[in-house]
């Protein structure tokens, strides 16, 4: 009896493995081009950590099998039209190919007869990908909103779980818009996000203690909007807005969100203190960022002048809305007596190039900034033609990284703490819905083909009706836990000072 | 097998129910499942069943579907009910003319059901149908299997012990709180039933009839829906039935087929707004196509997303030339029931151009897209008045369908100023047409006022018009003369002037855009 019961465990374990595990076709037909997957992952370059990249072949098949050659060994999977591949199995893959790459040679059951697809190449690099990466995640909506929440992604393996979600606050009456999530040098004792509406406030983690703060004071315009942590100090710079929504009645892009005024504060965290740092006349101050030394602020700003006393800001914006352009500028920053100086433009877009550059990043050695450029505006998220650029900070030499653009909106780009990823929000599959994308960016500056954060179900992109947005990289997770962050949300904000330049 | 008191009970609440629901309210019940969505796969299952009573929300989402026949939803439904009645006179030990007590839970349920109205619209739980009777009789099952009097005996046959009289009681009243709406706030705070829209507002089952017509293109079939109505359609009714109107090339009639509608009282605490009950549609068929997805997304992100919204939104993109975006909404609304025709028909529009541009659809819909430049605005979440004034204010139209849709448009906005301009054009462009009889009744009127742009001269009105509009103004002035009140005077001049645009001018003062 016991015998009988062994053979059965071991029939049904060969019968799994055989199912994971699926012989190659003999008799397929070889095609002399590349198959169509899902996500593309074709000739991409891929941390040495990753979990599996798992696909779907879109050819129309009832049958798919995947032979994966590596250094020392080759895996074969298909089920159905997907290739789900063994989390195990595949650390043992990227173990044997770090710094070499993996062969996937795909075939394809089609009406009956194989087909065997030119091979591709997955490029296993040496470098490691930051282990947690978190996303809103969102409708793409336009006015209206119901649940959000802010995911953290583990990029070893596919689990996630929520940071915070607003329902755990909202009601029927008072809904909450949760955003902006941030942290400092890539690390979550020290990080913050915001609310809007129900329960409104920025909840700020700082060396582990959470707080929820009133950013906005009678002197600024709005509580902080866009931050950007300090990398020395614990300072937070904010942009502060008056923001609208319009819509186009024909094009595609849908949505204009636009800043009738705009400003940048800087937050004292330990003071629990707002002092301004531009505030500008017809400039629209936004989008600031620190240098890895934090002795320089990036952000970008669009001259503007209102010429229409008779309408008003808004409407005025609406009308010229093609006329707002951003451009870069630097100023430094002293940190002991918190002074900026030395505000100066360094790319020029609106009137050299006609174009608005919006959401700076620089690299964490400091040598290059990556940003987000299109014809105008600053929500590059809904202008198809938004692309990201890099710019050499040393020889303020800018190019677009062709690698990681498609025709459709990117956005939002980030670094890894090792300056080796770069994660950019992409709406490159339908032109709506924003999909974080990784790729590798090596030791001599190029970028490499950009894929999609992988998936357990190849297929979920394409189901899941949310948006990614403001896509961070971070070293560690998230620890102050979801309850947590609702029970302070419901306790009234700590109002902040503000204090005199 | 032997009739008992029990049977006829519930065969009497079965008849009541089949009545009460595919009979009565099939429409209802229909907007109900559109209003819902089931889409196959792990990615719509994990979205639902993360949340709390998941499980149950995604079974009632995809029982909900059911709806799409009356008869079938009902007929699943009503069986649970029976299986509640059952379980419930076991569970409890209830019998012969007692056996009504266990009828309350189904009876609740079913006016649960249909007590919603309005709220249809408005409803944030998936499967609403469903679920309270799934979280009923999953207490019951529960209860019945955890029971141990309830077990068979060696005997096979049931323990005539059953819980106590004041259980049941208490798991009636759990079972009430576990059927509360909360969006629908507090019952008994002055609320007023929604049953009395489902079942005596006639122009709530109207408009879902129009609307599907509309829907399906059947626009003759919405029109007859405001024939011989007794009382004054909703603003949505008028709205649908210019566009069917439109559709058929008759949209001059529009102040003949009844044009004065009014906001439908809920009742209760719910703000309707067409934004949620028909915005996608209307701004589709008005060819505003960006709006119509707007809506489409914006409602399905408040309420929860539709086989109603992901059609608009498979319109919109396809219609926008945003494939893949098409394909995508395709792909999930392939894997419902239902629609997976309807879905198939528009894939096969994605590769090729030729098949949608000889559709149905697309003909009733593109000589409405303007070719003027794009432009940003907003609607202030009120579909009505922005399509009156976007209308109103549009110039140079590109198709003969799109200038009388302007000038209606001018009309039933009563926005004189720019009905004269727009007339204007029209004589220009078509100088040796006959000018149609409601273009001339308004530029009679309006083109005589004060700060009019145009000069009456140069243009040739019918005798016809030109007396009937001199009637009009004597009887007008003799009324007038006589002290009598404007509702009156609009009551005695309605079988003359009725269907005039002279009486909506002066007479339909009750325009209240929601």
């Amino acid at each position: 009896m016991k015998l009988h019961k062994i053979f059965t465990i071991m029939a049904v374990a060969c019968l799994i493995a055989s199912c994971n595990h699926p012989s190659i076709p003999t008799n397929a037909k070889q095609e002399s081009r590349l198959p169509n997957i899902y996500p593309d992952y074709t000739e991409v370059t891929i941390p040495c950590n990753i979990c599996p990249l798992n696909f779907v072949v879109r050819e129309g098949a009832t049958d798919v099998v995947a032979k994966l050659t590596y250094p020392g060994g080759e895996m074969t999977y298909g089920n159905e039209q997907k290739v789900l591949i063994d989390e195990e199995e595949w650390k043992e893959i990227l173990k044997a190919s770090k710094g070499e790459s993996i062969q996937v040679e795909v075939y394809a059951n089609v009406n009956g007869s194989w087909k065997a697809f030119k091979p591709f190449n997955i490029y296993v690099a040496e470098d490691t990908i930051d282990h947690y990466i978190s996303y809103r995640v969102i409708q793409p909506s336009y006015v209206a909103y119901e649940k959000l929440s802010i995911n953290q992604r583990d990029l070893t393996s596919f689990n996630e779980r929520e940071i915070y979600n607003n329902m755990s606050v909202s009601t029927e009456s008072t809904g909450q818009c949760i955003n902006c999530h941030s942290y400092k040098n890539f690390k979550t004792d020290n990080m913050l996000f915001h609310m809007r509406q129900g329960y409104g406030g920025t909840m700020i983690v700082s060396n582990g203690e959470l707080k929820k703060i009133d950013l906005k004071t009678d002197e600024t315009i709005s509580a902080g909007v866009y931050p950007a942590w300090h990398p020395t100090h614990n300072y937070i710079a904010f942009s502060t807005n008056k923001t609208g929504q319009s819509f186009h009645t024909k094009h595609i892009n849908k949505i204009e969100v636009q800043d009738t005024e705009s400003d940048l504060i800087l937050y004292d965290v330990d003071k629990n203190e707002v002092s301004i740092i531009s505030e500008l006349d017809d400039e629209l101050e936004v989008f600031p960022t620190w240098s890895p030394d934090g002795k320089k602020l990036y952000f970008c700003s669009a001259h503007f002048e209102y010429q229409n006393d008779s309408i008003a800001p808004e409407t005025e914006m609406i009308q010229r809305y093609k006329e707002v352009k951003y451009d870069l500028y630097s100023a430094d920053f002293d940190p002991e007596t918190k002074q900026f100086s030395n505000m100066e433009k360094i790319f020029d877009a609106a009137d050299s190039l006609g174009q608005s550059v919006t959401l700076p990043r620089v690299s964490p050695d400091g040598r290059y900034m990556l940003f987000a450029k299109a014809e105008f505006g600053c929500f590059h998220v809904w202008h198809n033609d938004a692309d990201i650029f890099l710019m050499d900070l040393k020889t303020k030499k800018t190019e677009e990284l062709k690698a990681v653009n498609s025709p459709r909106s990117e956005s939002y780009p980030t670094w890894s703490s090792n300056g080796r990823w770069i994660m950019v929000d992409s709406r490159r599959d339908d032109g709506n819905y924003t999909r974080p994308v990784i790729a590798y960016f090596d030791k001599s500056g190029k970028a490499h083909k950009a894929f999609a954060v992988p998936q357990q179900d190849p297929n979920f992109y394409t189901f899941f009706l949310r948006s990614f947005n403001r896509p961070e990289f971070m070293i560690e997770p998230v620890t102050v836990t979801p309850q947590e962050f609702a029970k302070k949300a419901k306790e009234d904000a700590v109002k902040a000072k503000f204090a005199k330049n | 097998m032997r009739i008992r008191i029990e049977h006829i009970y519930i065969l009497a609440f079965i008849i009541v129910a089949y009545i009460l629901l595919p009979v009565m309210n099939a429409d209802y019940l229909f907007t109900i499942q559109e209003n819902n969505v089931f889409i196959s796969g792990h990615t719509f299952m994990m979205d639902i069943v993360k949340n709390e009573g998941g499980w149950v929300a995604w079974v009632a989402c995809y029982l909900t579907q059911f709806f799409y026949h009356p008869w079938l939803g009902s007929t699943i439904l009503i069986a649970f009910w029976v299986a509640i009645y059952v379980l419930t006179l076991h569970l409890f030990g209830i019998k012969d003319k007692f056996s009504p007590i266990a009828l309350i839970l189904p009876t609740i349920l079913l006016f649960n059901l249909l007590d919603y109205g309005y709220w249809i619209y408005y409803v944030h739980t998936p499967g609403f149908p469903f679920q309270p009777t799934l979280i009923v009789l999953f207490i019951l099952l529960c209860a019945s299997l955890t029971h141990p009097l309830f077990r068979r005996t060696k005997h096979g046959k049931f323990l005539s012990n059953a819980l106590p009289f004041e259980l049941c009681i208490i798991f009636l009243a759990v079972c009430t709180l576990t059927i509360w709406k909360p969006e629908k706030k507090n019952i008994l705070n002055n609320h007023q039933s929604a049953i009395l829209t489902t079942l005596k507002d006639k122009n709530f089952k109207h408009e879902m009839r129009m609307y599907r017509a509309i829907d399906e293109s059947r626009y003759e079939d919405a029109l007859s829906e405001m024939k011989d109505l007794k009382e004054p359609p909703t603003n949505l009714m008028v709205l649908m039935k210019n566009v069917a109107l439109m559709h058929t090339g008759r949209l001059t009639e529009m102040f003949k087929t009844n044009n004065c509608g009014i906001m439908p009282e809920t009742g209760d605490s719910l703000h309707l707004h067409i934004s949620q009950l028909a915005a996608p549609l209307i701004y589709y068929q008005f060819g505003q196509i960006n709006y119509a997805y707007r809506w489409a997304m914006g409602n399905s992100v408040k309420y929860g997303q539709s086989f109603r919204n992901l059609k608009m939104m498979i319109r919109y993109a396809i219609f926008n030339q945003e494939f893949d975006l098409a394909a995508k909404y395709l792909s999930m609304l392939k894997t419902s029931i239902y629609y997976k025709d309807w879905a198939k028909e528009r894939e096969a529009w994605l590769t090729s151009s030729t098949l949608f541009i000889q559709s149905k659809e697309f003909q009733n819909i593109a000589p409405l897209v303007n070719d003027e430049a794009n432009s940003l605005d907003y609607d202030e979440g009120l579909c009505e008045k922005y399509l009156l004034e976007h209308f109103s204010n549009q110039l140079n139209p590109n198709s003969s369908k799109q200038e009388d849709v302007i000038i209606c448009c001018s009309l039933w906005n009563k926005d004189a100023y720019a009905f004269c301009v727009h007339f204007y054009d029209y004589v220009q462009a078509h100088p040796n047409q006959a000018i149609p009889e409601l273009y001339q009744e308004a530029a009679i009127l309006l083109g005589n006022a004060e700060d009019s742009p145009i000069t009456l001269n140069n243009f040739k009105f019918d005798t016809l018009v030109s007396d009937k509009y001199n009637n009009f103004v004597n009887n007008y002035n003799q009324l007038l003369q006589q002290g009598i009140d404007e509702a009156e005077m609009a009551r005695r001049l309605k079988p003359l002037y009725g269907d005039t645009y002279w009486w909506y001018y002066y007479f339909y003062t009750d325009f209240n855009i929601y």
